[in-house]
């Protein structure tokens, strides 16, 4: 009886250590999955023809390129580049790629994909094309030898190296390959991978979103801890992506939230929200060129007609930073100690009376589905409305504003909406928002000073960071003292993600969406 | 002969009913002011570059032209390609039509099977108190937002009982696809677990979209019975002594539900309109989301693609209900 006791209790000892191993190594070999809810749809994965912040995560974490913007305040960092060298002229850069890089099908990065991959920008002239417009020539890039490029720029242009990012490194060979007559292999990058990124794509639906496995053989050494498998998925509605968040079904969701969702989120159990000060501002784009716009006394009395302490502090709840000028105020090169205007009817009433052009309505433009913009726009016209400006309100989707913003007679007479980060550099928004020779580009207010154009474009051609800066400056603080635009806010990012997620880098660029360095505690 | 010379005759009609969609719809689409290659090509692109993309896609030509152009790609069995992902419209909406369908036609199904009983006992019991709490049912049921009952449902459900998920058409990515109905696919595959998934996941958005649905099949089964009981051929039925049971039944729904059936056949077409709301708040990813996404980046071969798919669904689907109105009507069998 003694012996089957002491049988049984080894059977059970055996059963316990046999247990105890095959759960320790289904542990072990459990793969870690980040779920992410998405506003916008990942309609399409190609990287040369997407360039909107709301779908980064697939260029971030799918692609390389020769340098990446890194933290906050972003730092352009070597990436899939060793080193760089400029000319004297600042018109050649050469990059140096580092040496047995892959894509994610095991060939080799080289100097040849680099300049087909600029090539394709330019050819395709949809997302980031935009930035290398009278820089970048097509055919100017070359491969000097199997792991040297150099671009020759037309003129110097000191934005460049900040627009390299954008250049994603597509695989030639994959992508030529798939190519179907002139599309470049667009159909096929639209729902393919052909990079080098972090994370190698497994699956994709254009409905879903896409999910990615972590590609060991990157060029960037991994940490200790990492996501084994990264799912990014759409999830149009705010209080989905909220409850999915607060019920465990996703891990992280994107920044830009309302306050009233940030604050229900701050109050749930498991999450955590992190804080950041991005570089997003908020401001109204005022029609310079149109009367009575074109008066400066108008465009004061508009200036001193807008509560932005209300806005920021009732509206948002003091979510936002105050941000007078078309800068972000942590950017270099944004001007320090400036106030900007106030909530002032009386001054208001007192530029208005000075006023030569005859009076009329006056449209103010919205867009459909971004509350902030109509909440604006009706404020503005309600205290109009107290001085005597009659003021109409127009909400409309994106693709009409986007198509009426580039017409002088379509464009409204002012329209609330946001500048975002697509490279982290002054020229970003004061560069691009009110240079002479952006207009009815990326100038869409039809203000031309050409006193500010003259900072702006030497700021554009030298490669001194000193000067860039004093110009910048001066240049953002006359654009304010003309009253050219309504400056209201600068955005904070608050990022909520599940407790146990640590290690997210935010970058103003990347929305802290690139996931190589984020972990489970 | 009958039910074949109404076939033919609806699908003769199908092709001027389709033209005419397609010209009303191309001339909505084109003549609002937006520009979709301006947002395709970003904040950054100069005037330059839009212009090129224009002329790429052919959007520099007069709207007629465009039409023309597009009705001969169409007549050929092509809907052109999508201006943002570049993929041909049949592939986009092929992988987004079942989901769509599945969610439509087990709505449907549930609406129908648990409407038509109710509106009968909700008619034999005229006036009773079981009436009259079927009348709040279905005025509540016609009265209530869709998006607001969708997440009370999934308040109540997901988030403080568990019962069920909050949001998604399945745990993970689902099986291989075969048909791309997940209820059936999971079947093929053999993975119960799966199968079992998809149907949890369905039960908010389909208790959604069937509450309007099922109140509509209520109020008129009741009426189509209220109609028929006082028939005469029901009064001879009783003095012949038929029990109740199969004079209700057998009888009487059988007239009762033509204009059931009718109504059945719309309501697919409002289910399908009403799926856009339920698509986005449960995340289903079906035609409605793509509809919206399309709209509005104005992706106009898109939005002709659904158009005109989601009109052909609605003939065909109404062309059944008037082949099975044929067949259950006695007074065409008689």
């Amino acid at each position: 009886m003694a012996s089957l006791g002491k049988f049984l209790q080894r059977v059970a000892l055996g059963v316990g250590v046999a247990t105890a191993m095959v759960l320790s190594a289904s542990v072990a070999g459990a793969k870690t999955t980040f779920v992410f809810a998405n506003s916008s749809a990942y309609d399409s994965l190609d990287p040369h023809t997407v360039f909107d912040v709301g779908r980064v995560a697939s260029r971030l974490n799918l692609y390389d390129g020769l340098l990446r913007w890194l933290d906050n305040p972003a730092k352009l960092e070597n990436w899939l580049a060793e080193s760089y060298q400029i000319s004297k002229d600042g018109k050649t850069y050469t990059f140096k790629l580092r040496k047995g890089a892959k894509f994610h099908d095991g060939s080799e990065i080289e100097a040849a994909d680099v300049v087909y991959s600029m090539e394709r920008i330019l050819a395709l002239g949809k997302g980031a094309a935009g930035l290398f417009k009278g820089s970048v020539e097509k055919g100017s890039t070359k491969a000097v030898d199997k792991l040297t490029v150099e671009f020759h720029l037309t003129k110097p242009s000191a934005i460049f190296l900040a627009s390299v990012p954008e250049i994603h490194i597509v695989n030639a060979d994959l992508v030529k390959k798939n190519t179907k007559g002139d599309d470049w292999g667009q159909a096929w990058l639209s729902k393919n991978d052909a990079g080098s990124g972090s994370y190698k794509l497994t699956r994709y639906d254009p409905a879903k979103g896409f999910q990615a496995e972590r590609f060991a053989g990157h060029f960037m050494p991994w940490g200790k801890k990492y996501f084994d498998v990264i799912d990014f998925r759409t999830v149009v509605e705010i209080n989905s992506r909220v409850l999915g968040l607060m019920k465990g079904d996703f891990q992280g969701t994107d920044g830009y939230l309302p306050q009233d969702q940030v604050k229900r989120l701050k109050a749930a159990k498991d999450i955590t929200v992190q804080e950041q000060e991005s570089m997003r501002i908020f401001y109204a784009a005022i029609h310079n060129g149109r009367s009575p716009m074109s008066d400066i006394n108008f465009r004061k009395a508009l200036s001193y007609a807008f509560d932005y302490d209300g806005f920021i502090n009732n509206i948002l709840s003091g979510s936002v930073a105050r941000n007078p000028v078309p800068l972000p105020n942590n950017i270099w090169g944004a001007p320090k100690g400036v106030k900007g205007y106030s909530y002032d009817l009386d001054k208001a009433k007192s530029y208005l009376a000075k006023v030569k052009e005859p009076m009329r309505e006056i449209t103010i433009g919205a867009l459909t589905g971004y509350g902030q913009t109509e909440q604006a726009a009706s404020m503005l016209q309600v205290a109009l409305g107290k001085i005597g400006v009659k003021a109409k309100v127009l909400s409309e989707p994106w693709p009409v504003v986007s198509a009426k913003m580039r017409d002088e007679k379509q464009m409204y007479d002012m329209l609330f909406l946001w500048k975002s980060t697509y490279y982290a550099d002054p020229n970003n928004w004061v560069g691009e928002m009110y240079d002479c020779d952006q207009i009815g580009q990326r100038n869409n207010s039809w203000y031309c000073n050409k006193e500010v154009s003259k900072l702006l474009d030497e700021a554009q051609v030298t490669t001194s960071q000193e000067v860039r800066a004093k110009n910048y400056a001066k240049a953002a603080e006359m654009v304010m003292n003309d009253a050219a635009g309504i400056f209201v806010y600068n955005t904070k990012w608050y990022g909520p993600f599940n407790s146990k997620v640590k290690g997210v880098r935010f970058c103003p660029i990347g929305n802290g969406q690139e996931m190589r360095w984020a972990y489970y505690e | 002969m009958r039910t074949l010379v109404l076939i033919v005759n609806r699908l003769a009609w199908l092709i001027p009913t389709l033209l005419g969609l397609m010209v009303i719809t191309f001339i909505i689409s084109h003549v609002i002011p937006a520009d979709p290659i301006a947002y395709l090509a970003g904040e950054n692109a100069t005037n330059e570059q839009i212009a090129a993309i224009k002329q790429k896609f052919g959007l520099d030509q007069p709207v007629y032209v465009q039409f023309y152009r597009y009705l001969l790609s169409v007549v050929q069995g092509d809907m052109g390609i999508s201006l943002y992902t570049q993929r041909p419209i049949s592939e986009d909406l092929l992988s987004r039509l079942p989901a769509t369908l599945e969610l439509t036609f087990v709505t449907v199904i549930v609406s129908a099977m648990v409407g038509i009983p109710l509106g009968v006992i909700s008619a034999i019991g005229r006036n009773s108190w079981l009436d009259h709490v079927l009348r709040i049912f279905t005025v509540s049921g016609l009265a209530i937002a869709g998006f607001w009952l969708a997440i009370l449902l999934q308040l109540l459900f997901a988030m403080r009982l568990g019962w069920t998920p909050l949001q998604g058409r399945i745990e993970g990515w689902g099986p291989e696809v075969v048909t791309g109905f997940f209820l059936i696919d999971s079947l093929i595959a053999g993975d119960f677990e799966m199968f079992w998934s998809a149907v949890r996941h369905m039960m908010l958005p389909v208790a959604t979209l069937s509450f309007p649905a099922m109140a509509t099949i209520v109020r008129f089964t009741r009426a189509g019975v209220l109609d028929a009981v006082n028939s005469n051929y029901v009064l001879y039925e009783q003095a012949m002594g038929l029990p109740r049971r199969v004079i209700v039944w057998k009888y009487v729904l059988r007239n009762a539900l033509v204009g059931t059936v009718t109504q059945i056949g719309l309501i697919f077409g409002i289910l399908i309109s009403n799926a856009v709301v339920v698509e986005a708040v449960f995340d289903w990813p079906g035609l409605g989301l793509y509809a919206v996404s399309s709209i509005l980046q104005s992706d106009y071969n898109a939005i002709m693609g659904f158009t005109l798919v989601t009109g052909f669904l609605f003939i065909i689907i109404n062309l059944l209900v008037d082949i099975v109105h044929g067949a259950i009507d006695p007074r065409g069998t008689g």
